[in-house]
Parts: C-alpha cells; structure tokens; sequence
C-alpha cells in the first residue's frame, strides 16, 4: 500500500471521527412535541446535545461547557488532514476541505466559535443548522476518502 | 379640555366627557351615544351589523363591580343584548313579570348587568330554579343540559348563593361571537391624538361562559400581562399571513401603588395548590368542573384532574368553604403561598454586598460620600422585616478593602487589604457577611468615615471585576444582590476592559460594536452568579468611557439593573439629590429573590423567544437570582399546532421567595379567543405591547452584531409589511394609494415606531457616545410599557396657557394640562413649556418670555438672568409656582420605577447642546438628517405602494 493509500485511509478514520463529533453536536430533531424521555434515551442513544437542550434535558451552562471542549479540537482536527492533503499534493481533496478551513478560521478571528450559554437558546436554530451542514459535509467526505482509498489500493495492487 | 376631531363620519360628534375622562361620540340623529370611535355615517336606524361593538358579559359585569368605571349608555346598553324588539318578544315567552323580581330579591345588585343575557333561547328550563331559593337542593337537575348539569352537580351542596353563576355560561351558545369593531382611518395628513397612547389595549372577547366563576377579574390587568393581540389567529400560516407580531409582554412583579388604584393581589394562603398533573397548569377561572365538581378539566391539555380534598374546606374556620368564592377562580391575579415542596432549601434572607469603588476619581466627585450617607439613610428601610437581611461592604481600587464588622453594641469595623487580584481570596472567614442588625453599630460606625478613609487617596485603577469575584465568594453560598458602585472603568485585575471608543466608529455601520461586550468574563461570570442565586447591580458614574454596553452584561443576564449617572459630581446638588433617591428605593425595594418564571399556555402554542434581564436556564425556565420590581420581559409566541378551541390560555407563574421569607407563586392567567380571520387580529391588536416587541427586537438586533441601519430597518420593515397586510387584506384596497389605512387601535403605532427610530438607543448620527446609547438600550428593554411609551414619545405640555384646573389637586391627585403633539409648530416664544420622557423633564423657557413670568416661577428678574442646566425649582408664594411645582412633582412620581427625573431649564436662544437635546425628543419634527413624522410617514407608505 503506497502513500496515498495510508493518507485515504487516516483521512476515512479522520472523517468518520468528524462525522461522530457532529452526532453529538447535532441530533435527530424531533419535531416539536416532548417525547418520553425514556423512550427518547433509547431511540437516540448518543445522539444528544442540541436536541436535549430543547427537550430540557441538559441546562444551556453544561451544553456548553461540554461543547466547548470539543470544538477546537475538531477544528484542529479538520485544519490538519487538510495540510496533509496539501502537502501530499491531492488538490481535489484540498479544494474541498479548503472553504470549511477558512470559515473555522473566520468563526475563530472573530472569536465567535465558542458556544455562548447565555446566547444558545437564541442562536440554536443556527448552531443546529450549521452542524447539520457539516454532518452532510463529512459524510460526503467520508466517502469520497473511501473511494480514494480504495482507488489506491485497487492500483497498488495493480502494480 | 379641546376635543381633536378625530376624521368623524356625518352625523357623529365628538364631546369630553369629563366625568368618565375619555372621548364620547354622540349620533346626533338618534342622541345614541358610545366610546368606540364610529366608522359609518350617521343613519336614524342603526343597521345591527354596523351596530357599534357589544362589550361582552364579563366587561359588563366589570362595570358592576367598577362603580366608578365607564357607565354604558343606554341606547348601546339594549342594542347589546339583543335590541328592543328582539327583547319584547322574547320576554312573554319567559312569563316576564314574575321573573325579574325573585331574582333581584335573591341575588341583589352585582349581576345585574348581566341580567339580559337571561333572555335567550334554552333558558327556559332552568327558570324555575332562579324563582327559587332552594336552587342547590332542586331536583330538576336531569332537565338541564350538557355543561351546565355538571357545573350544577359540581355545585351541589357548597351552599351559598353563587351557584347561579355558572348557569350564566349557559347562554353563550345562543350568543354570537363577539367581534371588536374594525374601524380604518387614514394616516396621511393627520395630526397624531397622541392621547390615545394612554388608552386602555383591546379587551380580549372571550365566550361570555369561559370562566366558571364568571367573575369580573378574569382580566389581567394590562401592566402585569398583555398581549400583542387581543385574540389569537388559529394558525401560525395565518399569524405569517397578517404578519403582525405575537408576543407577551410582561411586568408580573410590578409595584403595587394605591395612588394608581392597583388592587392588591389576592394570596391564597392555605396552600392547596390544585395543579394539572400533565401540563402543571395551576387551577385558574377557566378551567370546568365535571364528575360532580369531583374533577376537573385542565384548561390547556385538556386532562381530567381530580380536585384536591381540601379544596372546599376552610382550614382556618375547620368548616366546609364555598368553593366559587376562592381567589383562585376568579381572579386572573394571584399568589399562592407555597408549601416546601417549592423549596430546594429554606427561605434563605435577603443578601446584600456593596462593591464600592473607592479610586481617586470616585473620591473626587463624591460618590462615596453620597452611597455612604444614602446606605446610612436607607438602613432602615433594607427589606428586614423578620431581622435576618446580611450585608457586606467592599471597597475596591487597586486593591480590595474588606471590612470586618464585628456584632455587638460598641463594635468598631476594621479593614482588611487584599491586593492579590489574580487569585482572589477572603481574608477572614467570619464577620464580612454581618446580620444588618446584630452589628448595625459598626455599619453605621464604617459608613460614617468610609468616604474620610480613602479622602486623600491618589490611586487611579478599578478592579472591578476582582472585587465582584470576591463579593461572588462572600455571598454565593447564600444567594443575594451585589450593588457595585464604580466611578471609572476597570482597568486592572480580572475582567479589565479598555477604553475602546474611537470616535471615529460613531455613526458608521461598525458602531454596533461598541454596543456589544468586549470581555467575555462579565457573560461567564454572570453565568457563575445566576447559578448561585447572586444578582448584580450597577451604578455607574463616570465622566469619561465606563463601557456600559460591557458592564450591562453582568446586570442582564442575573436579572438586575444598571443606572448610569453621566459626569457626576455631587457638589451640583441636583444629581446628589437624584442618585440618592433612586439608591434608596432601589434598597428599599421589596426583592423577590431565587425566582424562576415559567409561561406555560394551550396545546399548540410554544415560547418561542425571551427579551428581558434574565438568564434562560432551560427552553421556557427564566431564572432570576432576585426579582426586580417593574421590569419588563417580552415574551414570543409561536404555533405548532392549529388552534380548534374557542378561545386559549397562557398563564405566567412566577415562583420567589419574598424578602420576608416565605416562598410564593405568582400565577398570571389570561385568556384570549381565537379567531381566523386577519381582519380581527388587526382589530385586536395592542399598539404598546407591538412596540415594546419592536423595541426589544430591534435592541437585540443590535447586540447581536448587526448595525443600528438594520435596526432602524427592522422596526420600519415590519410596521410597512402590517400596513401592507392590513391596506391589502382588510381595507381591500389594492395598489398605490394617496392614503396609508391602518386600524384605529393601532394609530399611533406608526408614530410610536417612528419615536423609536429617533430614540437616543437607535438614533442615527454620529455624536451620540456609545454609553449613553448602551444605557438608553437598556432601559428600552427593561421599563414597563407604562414608562416605555414616555421614554419614547415624551410628554409635551404647555405651561404659560394651561387650563385653570391644572396644576390644581382634583379627583385623581394633581391635574396635568393636555398632552400636546411632539412638534416645535406648538412652541410659542414666549411660553413656558414642559416636556419630559420620564428620565429627564425639560423646562422649555421661550426667549420673549415676560418678566412676570420669570419671576412667578423662577423668583428671577427676567429671561436674560436665567441659566439653563439642571435646575430645582424654588418653592414660591404664588399659585403658578404652585401649580407649576405640582405638576412637575406629579410627573415625578406619575410612572412606576426608581427613576428621579433631572429638571433642567431650556433657554430657547442659549445653552445649544441642551436646546437640541430637548428639542430631539419633539419627534414629529425634522432633525438633522432625521426624517419628519410625516415624512416617515411618507417612507412607509412609498415602501407599500411600491411593494405591492
């Protein structure tokens, strides 16, 4: 398995620990009504946050607290699979990445990427939103990686 | 008092009454008279769809119980319930003459008003039972019908004599639906009757039988709650549709002023809190009985709950009690005293530390010594009724001072300095937080000399934000207020802040960003103290950039207030006077504290948005660490599901301990109909709560980054898309039109909006410092609408040609002169003229005023010795004096509120800078570059033509 091949494969893992951070963020909304929350736990399983802050399961001061630990990290996460993408000369992928890059860093100059527990019930509609977009992005991403790894397999082999 | 004709139709007059104090419009061709500003042309019959609007059967009831309210006329009074004809014929059927009599015997005075509604078809059956005193025991109950039959079971055996009451719901199935009256007047071209801003909103028409007790205080009244409509759409496509705003605006702990008539609020004190066990709706007027009166039916989801036992029993007299006579059914007000299980942990007393900034700036212009002497003064009068009120004192510079104020009679306060600001700690673990009364000696001891101990002080440098950490440590174990008293901007330790105005931002579209915080620490820290119970006061006093946009942070999010006294100095007694007074009410207020408020309403309608000083601590949870008196909360509305209902229910439960320790609920329950059609929401519509929303929307826009230009935009956006709506779908004219149509109810809507994009919190220009808009904000969303309207349409009255009665002491206190429209054409150069907003009154003197004038109520020779600027008037002996110190005394305390208004004179010819800030509050005028009324006017109805 050649460079390209290892790259594709840390880029899916990468992906798809992404895609599980936006779960978290993110979830199911479920449309209006309060469920059981005993039922609820069960169908959701880890899919939580967003959702259990309007369900009143979890006050906005902890959503927050926990939120904010992860997203730097994911920024971080997402700026370096990028500069490997870079640096390893795959233009395709970068040129995805590269606009989601710019935004972190445009959310982070202006100091506004933090979760602001006494603004969340206000902006939540657009914080799901935006999580919702990057779940698709990932997800999307996931796959393409996939590909690409198994493109480079496929021509490894070849070989 | 002059009558403005308002656009009359043929045939109508217009006439004061004095009596009732409200326009009455006189048909002149049948001398039927009413209140309602008529519609159509006079006519000899009166066609019964034109007819004017029926005041519903509670309202009408509301007349019984108001003696001194509005008395209907006669003429409305027979067209209300049915007219003569449809009277005569109906009364042999019920063999009238006999019917009357038992029933005025038994049931004397209060329902008569109500006693028409009588006459309508089904009520034949239950006629026996009024001729009879032994109704409860009758054994016709079988013949009745659906409802009434369990309301009347449900009521079996509670003796007394209100049983009849609920029969009255009986006849609102024959009844129509009422409807308010949609009356159209043009804009264009009019002046303004800004007298109306005071006018009572719409009156929600419910079904005459929504209330089971049929009482005449199923009404909130509208300073504790009203809504932006007076009925509510059945779909949010059609609320969309109308485009007009819903939303609850809300004061639930406003003050209680006799002077105002205000009823006190009913407690219910034997603590049995009958409550919905799906939708934990407390029991309210609209609820129904069933199953005997063994249960009831929620009247938000609909569940069947059994009534508590002790419901019908008096615990106090330990004998059975007549369930129909409890507060809670019918009073749309109430407080339930409530058990422990609405505690998380004893009534905890009130708390209060004082943060003061003892710097060289706050030494210099003698705030110290004013905060010291009004502390010192208000001793007394802090909330300490059961001896339990703890306070602390910190004075902070470049370090913290503790003091330690020992009990005892003879004990002297000492101090303890702290100047690690990084890690802040306390230096003595007892005797900081002292019961107010066990070491009142050493308080008053340290209060005497604080402001001697730090006199010859040179340092420059604010620690704020440490020294409220360390009040934060002192009191968060128990909860309380910190009242921080700062004379210049933090600049060291935690949460120090720059002087960040740049002039050169004012007026552009970055401006806002002066308008929002620059540290996150006073939103975290806010945060820390809304979870431990602690709210923070601010008085600011600086004469240079404090950053109030900042600093309001740390009051909004824990429910306090912040006051900013401009330039202080208290060696011009007037603002000594001023800030001692509104500090002393502020600690003479009698503060709920560890509150939360929770809007629950029918299936269907969710919160959607909260606009207030709180913090929301869960989707519909506002939490307050300690309820402020007169504060005012806008709350959104939206719908999920299709109203089918009649009519819904939103209720407002408050829960706080008061400062005498005992736990209570607030519970605010109002009922609106429901209604589908676009013209009624129009009808029904509340111009003050519509602009309260706008208000806060627009300062939310603001703080939420976006540039005043939006701001303005939004408010102006969406008053053009309601008339757009209205001109289109109501008054059905499509296409350009010299007119601008709008309901009669929301006439003054366009005037209020247009007073708010030329308040000094949105105004455009570019001399307005970023502190006083970031305070002017504030106060646009914390004032109840009471003093909000005044904030943004001042009141403007003429002095010199007043009325005689005015200024004298009449039924209702002193009599002020009529409310003039805001526009300079009405300043007169020689006339001696009033106007004021509530935070300032301006004493408008003209240049050519005459020397007797001046001398009557200045006690000075002539204009040319006379100085503007902040101003006490002198007392004289003469009656102008008089009655010009009464009004102004009047309007003094006219408003809810701490607020001490500065008097200042306004010369007409000098002072420039106070000439135009006088002059900018008279908003139907051309300013600099704002528009006029009537060209704003203009705007809005260019946008619509264009538009559509």
């Amino acid at each position: 398995m050649g460079g390209e091949g290892w790259l594709f494969l840390f880029a899916v893992i990468m992906a798809a620990v992404l895609l599980f951070t936006m779960v978290f963020f993110v979830s199911l909304d479920t449309g209006g009504a309060k469920p059981d929350p005993a039922t609820r736990r069960v169908a959701d399983g880890q899919i939580i946050m967003f959702s259990d802050l309007e369900c009143d399961y979890i006050n906005p001061i902890d959503l927050c607290n926990k939120l904010n630990q992860f997203v730097l990290p994911e920024m971080i996460a997402h700026a370096f699979l990028t500069l490997l993408f870079l640096l390893s000369g795959q233009w395709l992928a970068f040129l995805l990445n590269a606009p989601l890059v710019g935004y972190n860093v445009n959310k982070i100059m202006g100091k506004n990427h933090m979760y602001d527990a006494t603004e969340i019930f206000r902006t939540l509609s657009g914080h799901k939103k935006e999580s919702f977009i990057k779940l698709g992005f990932f997800l999307v991403s996931f796959f393409y990686y996939l590909y690409r790894m198994i493109l480079a397999l496929i021509s490894a082999e070849s070989d | 008092m002059n009558v403005q004709p308002v656009m009359l139709p043929q045939g109508w007059e217009a006439r004061w009454d004095a009596a009732a104090g409200a326009t009455i419009y006189v048909d002149q061709a049948t001398g039927h008279s009413q209140w309602e500003v008529p519609t159509r042309p006079s006519f000899p019959s009166n066609n019964p769809s034109v007819s004017p609007p029926a005041p519903t059967g509670p309202a009408a009831a509301a007349v019984a119980h108001h003696g001194k309210r509005r008395q209907y006329p006669t003429a409305q009074m027979a067209e209300v319930y049915g007219g003569p004809a449809q009277q005569q014929a109906q009364q042999p059927a019920y063999g009238a003459p006999g019917f009357q009599q038992p029933q005025q015997a038994g049931y004397p005075g209060q329902e008569q008003p109500a006693q028409p509604q009588l006459f309508t078809p089904g009520m034949e059956q239950q006629q026996p039972a009024f001729q009879q005193p032994a109704y409860p025991q009758q054994g016709g109950v079988d013949q009745v019908t659906g409802q009434f039959q369990n309301l009347n079971v449900g009521a079996q055996g509670y003796g007394g004599g209100a049983q009849q009451q609920p029969g009255y719901g009986q006849q609102a199935y024959a009844e129509p639906k009422q409807l308010h009256p949609v009356n159209t007047v043009n804009l264009i071209g009019m002046q303004p009757d800004v007298r109306g801003l005071d006018a009572a909103p719409p009156q929600a028409l419910l079904p005459s039988n929504a209330s089971v007790t049929n009482s005449a205080f199923i009404y909130p009244d509208p300073s504790y709650q009203r809504c932006t409509l007076a009925s509510m759409p059945t779909t949010q496509s059609l609320l969309n549709k109308s485009k007009l705003p819903l939303a609850l605006v809300m004061a639930p702990y406003r003050s209680y002023r006799e002077s105002d008539g205000d009823e006190p609020v009913p407690v219910v004190s034997d603590s049995v809190i009958a409550r919905c066990r799906r939708c934990r709706v407390y029991i309210n007027p609209f609820v129904t009985f069933t199953e005997g009166g063994n249960r009831w039916k929620c009247c938000m989801c609909g569940l069947s709950n059994e009534v508590p036992q002790l419901f019908d029993w008096d615990s106090r007299e330990n004998k059975p009690a007549d369930r129909w006579a409890r507060k809670e059914l019918n009073h749309s007000v109430v407080e339930f005293i409530a058990p422990t299980e609405y505690m998380v942990r004893p009534p905890q007393p009130p708390v209060y530390c004082f943060v003061i900034d003892v710097s060289q700036a706050a030494i210099q212009n003698g705030m110290v010594a004013t905060a010291a002497r009004a502390i010192l003064e208000s001793l007394d009068n802090i909330p300490n009724e059961d001896k339990r009120t703890k306070v602390a004192f910190i004075a902070v510079s470049t370090s913290l001072h503790f003091f330690s104020l020992p009990a005892g009679a003879n004990a002297e306060s000492s101090m303890l300095v702290v100047s690690d600001l990084a890690d802040v700690f306390l230096p003595k673990p007892v005797d900081l937080l002292v019961n107010l009364t066990e070491s009142r000696p050493a308080i008053e001891n340290l209060l005497g000399k604080l402001s001697d101990m730090f006199q010859n002080t040179h340092t420059v440098g604010n620690a704020l934000g440490s020294a409220l950490q360390a009040a934060h440590e002192l009191i968060g174990k128990i909860g309380g207020k910190i009242i921080a008293l700062s004379a210049s901007l933090p600049t060291i330790g935690t949460g120090a802040l720059k002087a960040r105005d740049d002039p050169k931002l004012l007026g552009t579209s970055k401006e806002s960003s002066l308008l929002q915080a620059a540290s996150s620490f006073y939103k975290t820290f806010a945060i820390e103290c809304s979870k431990s119970q602690v709210s923070v006061d601010m008085f600011l006093f600086s004469s240079q950039y404090t950053d109030v946009a900042t600093l309001s942070c740390l009051p909004r999010y824990t429910s306090g207030q912040t006051y900013l006294y401009p330039g202080f100095n208290a060696s011009r007694s007037e603002e000594a006077i001023k800030f001692a007074t509104e500090f002393g009410k502020v600690l003479a207020t009698p503060v709920g504290l560890e509150a939360v408020i929770r809007v629950r309403a029918s299936r269907g309608i969710r919160m959607s948005a909260f606009h207030g000083n709180f913090f929301i601590r869960s989707t519909d949870l506002l939490a307050l660490p300690v309820l402020p008196l007169d504060q005012n909360y806008v709350i959104e509305l939206q719908l999920e599901e299709d109203l089918k209902q009649p009519f819904v229910v939103l209720q407002t439960a408050v829960l706080h301990t008061t400062c005498y320790g005992e736990r209570r609920i607030r519970v605010i329950t109002q009922a609106l109909p429901t209604t589908d059609s676009i013209a009624q929401l129009y009808a029904s519509a509340d111009q003050v709560a519509i602009t309260s929303f706008l208000t806060n929307k627009a300062v939310e826009k603001c703080m939420s980054g976006s540039s005043l230009d939006d701001a303005r935009n939004l408010v102006t956006n969406r008053l053009s898309d309601m008339l757009q709506v209205y001109k289109n779908q109501v008054a059905g004219s499509a296409g350009a039109s010299a007119q601008l149509a709008i309901p009669a109810n929301l006439s003054l809507l366009p005037l209020l909006a247009c007073g708010l994009v030329k308040h000094v919190g949105l105004r455009e220009g570019a001399t307005i410092p970023p502190d006083l808009r970031a305070y002017a904000q504030d106060l646009l969303t914390t004032l109840p609408c009471q003093s909000l309207v005044p904030y943004i349409h001042a009141r403007f009255y003429s002095l010199h040609n007043m009325p005689a009665e005015a200024g004298t002491i009449g039924e209702h206190g002193v009599i002020l002169p009529p409310a003039l429209n805001l526009t300079s054409e009405r300043l007169e150069r020689h006339g001696l003229f009033l106007i004021e907003d509530g935070q300032n009154i301006f004493l408008w003197v003209g240049q050519e005023a005459v020397p007797r004038l001046v001398q009557d109520v200045f006690d000075l020779p002539s204009y040319a010795e006379l100085t503007g600027g902040k101003f006490t008037m002198p007392v004289l002996d003469n009656p102008f004096n008089q009655r010009v110190n009464a009004i102004i005394a009047k309007t003094r305390e006219l408003r809810r509120g701490v607020y001490r208004p500065y008097l200042y004179v306004v010369k007409s010819d000098a002072e420039p800078a106070l000439r135009s800030w006088a002059l900018s509050l008279l908003i139907e005028d051309r300013m600099d570059h704002m528009s006029s009324y009537a060209q704003y006017l203009t705007r809005v109805k260019n946008k619509i033509n264009g538009g559509s």
